[in-house]
């Protein structure tokens, strides 16, 4: 499959010279000058100081940057033996870069990234995001070393995050993913993963390249891929993930969209898998879980209230064709009462994303659309869980969160009764 | 004279009575065609109304929007059941224009070779009319759900207006396409777009300059880092 994949001459000619290779470190990139430089820092004196005998190359895979990102990636020093305190000889760390193919997006990176692994025969393989500004040397022995030491298939990072962060997952992706496939995966769509060759080449095999999951849901597609075609998997702690703010104007319904419609979709692809998914199990930790200092998150609850009791209002007639008729009732009845705190209880907001994965799922209006009526009643639940967790402490606030994906457990029967 | 008289009215009915004769099979066939029209229209009708809702077709107008533009063209009846009618409906008026051609008469004749000129010309107008239906109403869906979601007010209003603008030039597509007031259409359309655009510009640029300031400030504080109320939500 990886020889569908077409590469420059130049790389080929690269890649023919190199043979093979024990590690793959591919970092996608468009436009990272300001910050691809630590990472590729980063990934070498990982790769020298935890793997050192293994041969272990760097893949930049990019998307036509215009601001001398590859450039950056091909110069920048890479740590030598004294910077990573080892007393032996390191193997050299070798560097490919390789703009990508196909559709514009991650997916299309990633792929290009697959197909080397799969082409130089790698045994582990690892996967950054070119803006990372936390990611340390130890990131790489926690993202390869469950997949060359204890044959782990499939590594997902595990962030310290403010509890106001990545309500999406929490609110849906993870709990989602929990119920539907068995697997107690904290953060599905983290963004840097380990795996394995075996598992590179399994997703190259998929014919997904062109579709919209690739462009815009490659990480949740990778973890519910790993997970549903029952790999090995595992969870490694790496601490904060500090990035560069993406566009923080960005569209919320577009990232819903992506998001959410990737992991509804997956629903379909996989729905014998998870219609006959057992009881979630606990996925090992690999790391030292650890306490740091995080980033203030700022919250305008009065807005996000604002918009879901206008959606309450200015939406009837098309969440009616999504929700179920007494859903629909009791999220106009919450809207529109005036009960103080707001609360918009698990046990409503699980039955509406099952209603919406239902509406998706039968096409009952275009996905830009179902999906974009989603983000009122988004923000009416994020609003609910800020008030509530305002005075919450990081372990209350994970308890908030298991509840709700218990709550997500307790009501699968609501989805597979009504899937078919 | 009298006997004159009675030749005359003898020869009289004798003529009307030939030319019933001569027309008497005509007659006939047109009320043959239209007993045969009626009957098959009535037999489409029930059997049409059996099978579309059974092969998914009230499923379909649902999915694509078209129950809800009948909806708010005041057509209660489910979608399957207007197509069934409208169907026998369509039969039966296509014998009936047989049924008048069967009577070979000159100008029913001239008049049906019409009729069945402009039929193209009226499916495609009234495609038209649907197609932009259609349209309007997926515009107006996308449109209310993006002002929703940015917290304007006026979600409603904008995704109506919309609508709209959008049902009167299709309306006016398809009037142009009939040939119905073909200059007048076309003009007071110009006129009315125009005038819009005209209006908007100079309510904004004018009477709005402060909204348009504060507007234009307040995305420019929301698109630096750190002036969004919700950055991080993946």
């Amino acid at each position: 499959m990886s020889s569908h994949v077409p590469f420059d001459p130049q790389v080929e000619r690269h890649l023919a010279e190199l043979g093979e290779a024990d590690l793959v470190v591919g970092i996608p990139s468009f436009n990272n000058a300001r910050t691809i430089g630590h990472v590729v820092r980063a990934a070498g004196a990982g790769l020298a100081k935890h793997f050192p005998d293994h041969r272990a190359v760097i893949v930049n895979s990019d998307g036509g940057s215009r601001d001398g990102t590859p450039e950056i990636v091909a110069s920048v020093e890479l740590p030598g033996a004294a910077t990573v305190l080892a007393a032996h000889r390191l193997t050299p760390v070798h560097r490919i870069l390789t703009p990508y193919g196909g559709p514009p997006g991650k997916g299309s990176a990633f792929r290009t990234i697959f197909a080397i692994a799969d082409l130089l025969g790698a045994k582990a393989c690892a996967v950054l995001d070119s803006d990372l500004r936390s990611i340390t040397p130890g990131w790489i022995e926690l993202l390869l070393g469950p997949v060359v030491l204890e044959s782990y298939d499939f590594v997902a990072p595990l962030y310290l995050r403010h509890k106001y962060d990545g309500t999406i997952t929490n609110s849906i992706v993870y709990p989602l993913t929990r119920t539907l496939y068995g697997k107690d995966i904290r953060q599905p769509i983290g963004g840097d993963f380990g795996f394995s060759g075996r598992l590179a080449a399994h997703y190259l095999s998929k014919p997904v390249w062109d579709s919209h999951v690739a462009r815009f849901g490659i990480d949740v597609w990778m973890t519910t891929t790993a997970v549903a075609d029952d790999f090995r998997v595992c969870q490694a702690f790496l601490g904060a993930k500090i990035h560069d703010a993406k566009d923080p104007g960005s569209d919320l319904a577009a990232m819903l969209l992506q998001v959410v419609g990737s992991v509804f979709e997956l629903m379909g692809t996989h729905a014998s898998r998870w219609a006959r998914a057992d009881s979630p199990e606990s996925v090992p930790l690999f790391g030292f879980p650890h306490g740091v200092g995080l980033e203030p998150v700022s919250v305008n609850v009065d807005r996000m209230l604002g918009i879901f009791r206008q959606g309450a209002v200015d939406l009837q007639e098309i969440w009616g064709r999504a929700l179920a008729p007494d859903t629909l009732r009791d999220v106009i009845r919450i809207a529109t009462a005036d009960a103080r705190p707001f609360h918009f209880d698990d046990a409503l907001w699980v039955r509406v994303v099952y209603d919406f994965a239902l509406a998706y799922h039968k096409r009952v209006l275009v996905p830009d659309q179902l999906l974009g009526s989603l983000v009122p009643l988004y923000l009416g639940r994020t609003a609910s869980f800020v008030i509530e967790a305002a005075d919450a402490d990081a372990a209350e606030v994970e308890t908030l969160i298991s509840a709700l994906a218990d709550e997500y457990l307790r009501q699968k029967d609501y989805l597979t009764q009504r899937w078919a | 004279m009298w006997a004159f008289m009675n030749e005359v009215l003898r020869r009289t009915w004798a003529g009307f009575a030939d030319r019933l004769i001569a027309f008497g099979p005509n007659l006939l066939a047109m009320l043959v065609t239209i007993l045969a029209g009626a009957v098959l229209a009535g037999v489409l009708h029930v059997v049409l109304r059996w099978a579309l809702p059974r092969i998914g077709v009230d499923r379909f107008a649902e999915r694509t929007g078209i129950a809800t533009v009948l909806e708010k063209g005041g057509i209660a009846s489910q979608p399957s059941l207007v197509l069934a009618a409208t169907v026998a409906w369509a039969v039966l008026g296509v014998f009936a224009l047989l049924a008048i051609a069967a009577l070979d008469i000159e100008i029913a004749m001239g008049l049906i070779t019409e009729t069945f000129a402009y039929l193209p010309q009226l499916l495609i107008g009234i495609a038209i009319l649907l197609l932009g239906g259609l349209v309007a109403a997926f515009v107006r869906r996308s449109v209310l759900i993006a002002a929703v979601n940015a917290g304007l007010p006026s979600a409603k209003l904008l995704a109506g207006g919309a609508q709209a603008a959008l049902l009167v030039l299709f309306a006016a597509m398809a009037l142009e396409h009939l040939g119905v007031g073909r200059h007048v259409i076309l003009i007071a359309f110009a006129i009315l777009f125009g005038g819009v655009v005209l209006a908007l510009a100079l309510a904004f640029g004018l009477a709005g300059r402060d909204l348009a300031h504060t507007f234009l400030e307040r995305v420019s504080r929301e698109s630096k880092p750190g002036g969004n109320d919700f950055s991080r939500h993946l």
